[in-house]
């Protein structure tokens, strides 16, 4: 694995955001620390609640948060959260289980091709198929092709709450081309639905290897282009280092993970350490972070696109042919030509179609590494046509809950650069 | 710490079975049945015996399952009285040791309770308020068992099975009670919260 060397200078202690505040002013006035009249005068202890949201567009959706403030500086904080719950898990119980598919791609609605692959492969699993070698491998193209315009577009906003316009003009652009690969293999650019139960939608056409070849040969340019603006920029590491830390025992303990558990130094990635849909046939590494700050965040997000134009890079170059769904009839739908000269095919079709295929009984959870962290899926089947309970671990949720620990005595200006390295998305949190 | 996490795959036993293994050893009495399938192990628990084998799960050098990875239930209204109605399911992830658990606690419709785990796993604290909100269990000794994701006001645990899902009950002049408060309608209609 390997890890990020640590940037320039020493690594920030825990700050005291009261008394630095007060060094900086003395500092500015030009007060003579050593025989000045200047003492902090404690004030009482009283505190101002503040809410923050619900329609605050730094807070990448509907998050209200309830500040308790001292002064400017935070010292306790509430996120109240369900604005957008939609009761996916209530509706999945009312639908086949091919149709559930689309109400994935909902959730987290800037990663919708991870929700699909974790609804399959837990439906696969209970289902003992196994999908053909060529489905496995443009899943996983796609995939990191998601990732990657995940990570632009968290790079692009984050940069955009702490005032840089650039950055997210830059990463839009080359986000656009992600969604046009999309809108290529399945005819929409966001909701894809592309993974299905058994394979995918349908094989990709033939300008797809173009457009993904194109990708991975410039790329990597405009990823340096971006760290360029970033990376070293002086406003951005100081308000980034230092901010947010989270301890690898504390990230654990609120069940954070992803990016943000990564930069806390805990080299644990799922696409590693229990590989699926062949994630074991591509070399590439797992970026961690050393402090556990928002920069470091910051800092693998962006090592884990170019780790991702590694794997897509491996991927097309070894990407086998053949069919890309799986023949097993109890959940693919029968040929074409076969439909129009067999009765039996015809039937089974339209059964297919209407009632949709039964389920063994069994329950299992199947977690994949979205680009916020492990996105789990519970499911249990009753052996019916319909998912008997559908549970969606959500990434965005249990590192939101870790919020609270993680500004706490931060200043309130801090608070949207902290919810931003968490890299929230409320569709994700609220389901 | 970070050198001691497993980094690569490697072929494993059943998830789960090492949890499974060390409460058989350890903590035997709070093993109610052991569920094996999919390649994935679940342990039925005893309800007085969740905090100890949380706590146990989480520091023996054999297990460490660290993470908490979710809570939820299960509502299973055709088991009652022969089972309770509700699994309420635990998921927890060892990253020292690359495995998952799952844990699971039954409850009964009459008395949908068992302790809360937030303080052996902060991260279990607003899992179990999801869980409260859409099923209704209650979570002794939570800090803040309130709802989390539908409003305060909101009447009943829309996750329970019979909690419809479908067809919000429109009133006409002809079945004018379906207008009147969910607690005070019809037990059959639909969309009654029972």
């Amino acid at each position: 694995m390997a890890v990020l060397p640590p940037p320039g200078g020493p690594s920030l202690p825990t700050r005291d955001p009261v008394s630095d505040a007060f060094d900086r002013g003395r500092t500015m006035l030009g007060v003579d620390s050593a025989n000045d009249a200047i003492d902090i005068v404690q004030l009482d202890d009283e505190t101002m609640e503040l809410n923050m949201g619900p329609q605050h567009p730094s807070t990448h959706g509907v998050l209200r948060l309830v500040l308790e403030l001292d002064g400017e500086v935070v010292r306790a904080c509430r996120p109240d959260i369900g604005y957008l719950h939609t009761g996916f898990e209530k509706s999945f119980e009312g639908h086949t289980w091919q149709q559930c598919i689309p109400f994935t791609d909902r959730m987290d609605y800037l990663a919708p091709l991870f929700n699909n692959l974790g609804f399959s492969l837990a439906a696969e699993r209970l289902l003992a198929i196994e999908v053909p070698a060529r489905a496995q491998y443009l899943r996983v193209i796609m995939c990191e092709l998601t990732r990657i315009a995940s990570h632009f577009l968290w790079f692009g906003t984050s940069a955009l709450d702490m005032g840089a316009t650039t950055p997210f003009i830059y990463a839009w652009r080359e986000r656009e081309k992600l969604l046009d690969i999309n809108e290529l293999v399945s005819g929409v650019r966001m909701h894809t639905s592309f993974i299905r139960v058994g394979g995918l939608l349908a094989d990709v056409p033939d300008e797809f290897y173009a457009l993904v070849n194109e990708v991975v040969r410039t790329f990597p340019r405009f990823i340096d282009e971006y760290e360029l603006l970033i990376t070293k920029n002086p406003i951005w590491v100081q308000r980034t280092r230092g901010l947010g830390v989270i301890t690898p025992d504390d990230a654990m303990a609120y069940g954070v993970t992803g990016p943000t558990l990564r930069g806390s130094g805990v080299p644990y990635d799922l696409r590693k350490a229990c590989p699926y849909s062949s994630y074991d046939h591509f070399e590439f590494d797992v970026p961690i972070g050393s402090h556990g700050d928002a920069y470091d965040r910051y800092l693998v997000r962006m090592h884990e696109t170019r780790e991702s134009l590694r794997i897509i890079e491996q991927a097309m170059a070894n990407l086998p042919g053949g069919p890309v769904n799986t023949s097993d009839r109890k959940v693919a739908l029968p040929p074409r030509n076969e439909i129009n000269t067999s009765m039996e095919s015809l039937i089974r079709h339209f059964k297919l179609v209407t009632e949709g295929f039964h389920v063994p009984r069994g329950q299992v959870y199947q977690a994949i590494e979205s680009p916020r962290g492990e996105l789990g899926f519970y499911v249990v089947s009753d052996g019916g046509n319909r998912p008997y309970r559908c549970k969606v671990r959500a990434p965005s949720f249990s590192n939101l809950s870790a919020l609270p620990h993680m500004v706490h005595d931060e200043m309130i200006s801090d608070v949207v650069a902290v919810i931003g390295s968490i890299d929230l998305v409320l569709g994700d949190v609220d389901r | 710490m970070t050198t001691s996490i497993a980094s690569t795959a490697s072929a494993r036993p059943s998830r789960g079975r090492r949890a499974a293994d060390l409460l058989a050893r350890d903590l035997p009495d709070a093993i109610l049945m052991v569920l094996d399938g999919v390649g994935e192990v679940a342990v039925v628990i005893a309800r007085e015996y969740l905090v100890r084998t949380m706590v146990l799960l989480r520091d023996h050098p054999d297990t460490l399952y660290k993470v908490p990875l979710l809570v939820t239930a299960v509502d299973w209204p055709d088991r009652e009285p022969e089972a309770p109605r509700f699994d309420v399911v635990y998921q927890l992830r060892s990253l020292h040791h690359n495995d998952d658990c799952r844990l699971i606690v039954q409850v009964t419709e009459a008395a949908p309770e068992l302790p809360s785990i937030e303080r052996v796993f902060a991260g279990m604290d607003w899992h179990e308020r999801e869980t409260f909100d859409l099923f209704g269990i209650e979570f002794v000794d939570h800090h803040d068992l309130q709802r989390i994701l539908l409003p305060d006001d909101w009447d009943g645990h829309p996750l329970r099975k019979d909690y419809a899902s479908f067809g919000e009950p429109v009133a006409f002049t002809h079945n004018l009670e379906w207008a009147l408060p969910a607690a005070e309608r019809p037990r059959d209609m639909p969309g009654s919260t029972r």
